[in-house]
């Protein structure tokens, strides 16, 4: 089956401690290599604080990761994280040439940016 | 823009321009949070074109990447001194 490239975000519970943040990372992990998907870059954010609160936490630990996969890969994958209670949230996003373009612009370290004119620009703006 | 010489807004109004495209965006990152907060207003609201002067095209993609970062818990849906 053809493979796609992904992007999968999700945020585990804060309640828990680094071994088992570990073990929760290893088990999605798993999830996708087992399932014949190949794993690009996991990025761990680590423990960031919400904007609002989910479940009344305030603050979750995020991991941020991109995978080629198989289109059947996906649904297997997000049935067994919604069952997990350790996983809060999760977001997947397939990814389309525009969006595989970005990421390589800001892997190499040069991403689009607004720039710091531009905001006393917009200020200005604001007060007409 | 406006031809009549005598129109009270003439000179006064700028032509706005989308930074987006400025920047060269082909894709607005719902992770890049510095910069959706200068598009949305203290209420956590999306602002419109009218106001930001963005591309109709990169306004659609950044509403996304707005509701994105929002479901995500990067960005709120209502700011908290306003609950």
């Amino acid at each position: 089956m053809k493979k796609q490239f992904y992007e999968l975000t999700y945020i585990i519970n804060p309640v828990l401690d680094d071994e088992k943040f570990k073990e929760t990372v290893d088990y999605v992990n798993d999830l996708i290599t087992s399932n014949g998907g190949e794993i690009d870059e996991v990025d761990e954010w680590g423990l960031r604080s919400f904007a609002y609160e989910i479940d009344g936490k305030s603050n979750g630990y995020y991991v941020n990761m991109y995978f080629d996969a198989p289109a059947d890969l996906i649904e297997k994958a997000e049935r067994s994280m919604r069952i997990n209670d350790d996983i809060l949230r999760y977001l997947t996003l397939k990814y389309d040439a525009k969006m595989k373009r970005h990421l390589e612009l800001r892997r190499k370290g040069e991403p689009p940016t607004i720039f710091d004119e531009e905001i006393e620009e917009e200020d200005s703006d604001d007060d007409n | 823009m406006i031809k009549n010489p005598s129109h009270p807004k003439k000179g006064h109004l700028k032509t706005k321009e989308c930074k987006f495209t400025k920047a060269g965006f082909e894709y607005i990152d719902y992770k890049n949070v510095d910069t959706l907060n200068r598009f949305i207003n203290d209420q956590g609201k999306i602002l419109p074109r009218r106001v930001t002067g963005t591309s109709a095209r990169h306004q659609r993609q950044l509403s996304t990447a707005v509701k994105r970062a929002r479901f995500m818990a990067l960005i709120p849906y209502v700011s908290e001194n306003l609950r």
